[in-house]
């Protein structure tokens, strides 16, 4: 099986548009998340989510990777573009829209989908 | 923590900056709504800018004393 850190580094880097979030897109536990959530459906991005809660190693092994010390934290074809402040920002200004047609098409799926990562003995 | 702590914690990191707020949202002291206007963020991108505030506090974010951080932060160009 592979590492969390492993698993964690692919999501990233294979996903268009992942966002680790407390919770799930349809079972959301923090107004942070839902806040980010929001406004990537408002630029029209297809969303993974990863749920950090299931284990504090989680949240743990991405802010190692990330340097980044809170949730949710977005990151576009692998690169963070922040939290949920940023990306509400970055959404009001258009930049959002802007990146996402830099990176993904104008005519990008907008699909929402969760991986669950694989946690393995502690 | 008081919001004060928190503003003085800022205070040092952003000397120059010619605005500082800290909110207590819901009046709990882990629920924090920072803003910084400072020359330090001229011409930095919005991340960077929201990676020195988070920096500035990263203890009290990494012990759990702030629970939740909100950012907003302006260069003064």
């Amino acid at each position: 099986m592979k590492s969390l850190q492993e698993q964690i580094e692919e999501v990233i880097r294979n996903e268009p548009v992942a966002v680790f979030m407390k919770g799930t897109p349809d079972r959301i536990m923090c107004g942070n998340s839902l806040r980010a959530l929001q406004a990537l459906h408002a630029a029209r991005a297809p969303i993974t989510a990863v749920d950090v809660l299931p284990d504090p190693r989680i949240r743990q092994e991405l802010q190692a990777l990330s340097g980044w010390p809170t949730i949710p934290q977005v990151f576009v074809k692998g690169e963070l573009i922040g939290g949920a402040d940023i990306t509400e920002e970055l959404h009001a200004s258009g930049e959002l829209e802007r990146r996402l047609d830099e990176a993904l098409g104008p005519d990008r799926p907008q699909e929402v989908r969760v991986v669950a990562l694989e946690l393995g003995a502690s | 923590m008081e919001a004060e702590t928190i503003r003085a914690l800022l205070a040092q990191a952003f000397p120059e900056a010619s605005a500082l707020e800290v909110e207590d949202r819901t009046g709990t002291g882990d629920h924090f709504h920072v803003t910084v206007v400072s020359p330090a963020f001229d011409g930095l991108p919005l991340l960077e800018q929201h990676r020195r505030v988070n920096d500035a506090l990263a203890a009290e974010l990494a012990d759990g004393s702030i629970h939740e951080l909100r950012i907003t932060t302006r260069g003064t160009a």
